[in-house]
């Protein structure tokens, strides 16, 4: 095994060792890394090349002895090129990129994702559940419906097993609660006494949601947030393709996760978001 | 300790300039890195109307030769929308120098056209990108439409225009001649060197264009050198400005002895700290002026033609 510190590197070519469908559009994927990387921590990214096809950001869902835990839906022609790959297969990773989630300790953790936002939010969490210090661990997730919610097996089975609490909602009502996860999260908010940490990656229009609701609560003392659905070219600080004004922080390397005192600043947040060409479009 | 210096007419706080491409997407990333210590900025090269670029991948780093291979291929939301972006630079007094490209002398003088009415610093020619199938390098090999665009843009604009020089040429001398004659007011050598990745693996080109350029670290000898013919062939004639591969503080000395007024940094400070960066080139600058009892930086220019 050669010795490497990423990042800066060109694509380091992993191969693809299991494949599942996680839930509707979305697939899980296990790759190994053939070269010595130091661990991932959540909230970071990677860089993944479809040979041939893309090359564009995704989230971190786990990473152990070497193999990396990716989750990819289908959102367009590089996406479905990767779920189109099998077992066996070779894709080019690039990273471990980014600011990691900073989760304090005693607070409550709450982690709200939609879509394959919630691909971070699983190793959060993960992480969370490892720390020697055992604190209130509530996860909100939201989809469509039961059969778009990504790993509802495994928060189902940690809620079960009283390692966190799993509040599911689902749009049409077919799983947990019927409604959006952002009223299942100030539900919460208004009884819960405990000062809290809101972590948040999915679609930056819930996020925003989410951002309002939390600043009105006094308990909820810091909010965390992921930027990374954004387009990238290099991840690594370079092209400023990824730039949030008037800051001129640039997601990739400044981000993708931003806190409370950051995200006031950025006015960009739930407005704009840069496209191919560097132009800003509306959300 | 002197750090001022002159490009022509133009005078710099110190002579780092940040190179176009890196960090010019937003006037407030330029902002940023003009703020942390740099002498003037150099936007993202900005055409006639907005361009998607290459598909990636079209940046990544080649760490074993301290370098990076691109593709971007002039990706711009064209010259209507960037303007917002120039205006507020200009209203923060940040000296702006904005490179500009087109396909031809009609979208060149287009994109200047548009701009022309702000207070930019200067207008640098990007006539050297390899990365696009029209226009860029196609041009700036070519002696004779180089000086033809050189001249019509001198006629349009009393703003300095710079042009940008590729080194993918057989002799550097011949189109630097033609845009001297065209009226240009400072050479900029050079652009990235044409280059390539495959990966072994899967047996295919890594970037989306498949072809791309190269900076950093690996390209600075190249440039030192074309600096130093440019030089020697121009003398005080036409102000230099020497870009390529400057990666440390004494990169920067190289290059204003092989006769650059000024440097342009780009890949150097595509990391997640650039402000250290910058600060660390002034300081090795003014330990090396110190150590070597020089008070202005001018003193260093050419230094090396003996």
């Amino acid at each position: 095994m050669t010795k490497q510190t990423l990042p800066n590197t060109k694509p380091i070519m992993g191969r693809i060792i299991q494949k599942w469908e996680e839930c509707e559009d979305t697939f899980g994927f296990l790759i190994d890394v053939p070269v010595k990387v130091k661990g991932a921590k959540p909230g970071q990214f990677i860089m993944l090349w479809v040979p041939g096809v893309d090359e564009y950001p995704i989230g971190i869902a786990g990473f152990e002895n070497n193999v990396l835990e990716i989750g990819v839906s289908k959102m367009g022609e590089g996406t479905e090129a990767m779920i189109n790959k099998n077992e066996g297969d070779l894709v080019g990773i690039r990273g471990f990129y980014g600011k990691p989630f900073q989760p304090p300790s005693k607070v409550n953790h709450l982690i709200i994702g939609g879509g394959f936002g919630m691909t971070p939010l699983k190793l959060l969490t993960t992480t969370l559940m490892q720390r020697e210090e055992k604190e209130k661990i509530h996860i909100f997730e939201g989809a469509r419906s039961k059969n778009r919610l990504m790993y509802l097996d495994w928060f189902q089975t940690l809620h079960d097993h009283k390692k966190l609490n799993f509040h599911v909602c689902t749009d049409d009502g077919s799983y947990g609660y019927k409604g959006f996860p952002t009223v299942a999260l100030e539900d919460f908010l208004q009884k819960s006494e405990t000062p809290s940490v809101i972590y948040v990656a999915g679609p930056e229009r819930m996020m925003k949601v989410i951002f309002d609701i939390g600043k009105k609560y006094e308990k909820v003392i810091d909010m965390q947030m992921s930027f990374a659905d954004r387009y990238m070219r290099c991840g690594f600080g370079l092209c400023s393709y990824c730039a949030v004004d008037p800051t001129g922080w640039r997601i990739c390397v400044d981000g993708p996760i931003f806190n409370v005192k950051q995200i006031e600043q950025i006015e960009d947040f739930g407005n704009y978001r840069r496209i191919e060409t560097g132009e800003k479009q509306r959300i | 300790m002197e750090l001022e210096t002159t490009v022509g007419s133009i005078k710099l706080r110190n002579p780092l300039i940040l190179s176009s491409g890196i960090l010019g997407t937003s006037y407030s990333t330029l902002q940023r890195i003009y703020e942390a210590g740099m002498g003037a900025v150099v936007t993202k090269s900005i055409g006639p109307r907005a361009r998607k670029g290459n598909p990636n991948p079209s940046i990544f780093a080649l760490q074993e030769i301290k370098s990076v291979i691109n593709s971007v291929g002039l990706a711009n939301p064209g010259y209507k929308v960037f303007r917002e972006d120039i205006e507020k630079l200009i209203e923060k007094k940040i000296p702006t120098i904005v490179s500009i490209f087109g396909e031809n002398e009609r979208e060149f003088v287009e994109v200047l056209e548009g701009l022309k009415d702000l207070q930019i610093l200067a207008f640098e020619l990007n006539l050297s990108c390899p990365n696009i199938e029209k226009g860029g390098m196609q041009i700036g090999t070519d002696p004779e439409s180089v000086s033809t665009i050189v001249r019509k843009i001198k006629s349009t604009t009393i703003t300095p225009v710079w042009v940008k020089l590729t080194p993918n040429v057989n002799n550097i001398i011949d189109v630097a001649d033609a845009a001297v004659k065209g009226g240009c007011d400072a050479l900029v050598a050079i652009n990235t060197l044409k280059a390539m990745v495959i990966d072994i693996e899967t047996q295919l080109p890594i970037l989306g264009y498949k072809r791309g350029g190269l900076s950093g670290a690996a390209i600075k000898p190249i440039g030192v050198r074309y600096v130093y013919d440019l030089y020697e062939n121009f003398g005080e004639k036409v102000p230099i400005v020497g870009v390529g591969g400057i990666s440390r503080g004494e990169d920067i000395i190289e290059y204003l002895l092989a006769g650059a007024k000024a440097v342009q940094i780009g890949t150097a400070l595509g990391v997640a700290y650039p402000e250290n960066m910058i600060r660390f080139f002034q300081m090795r600058v003014k330990k090396y002026m110190k150590e070597h009892s020089i008070e202005k930086i001018s003193e260093l220019i050419g230094g090396a033609h003996k």
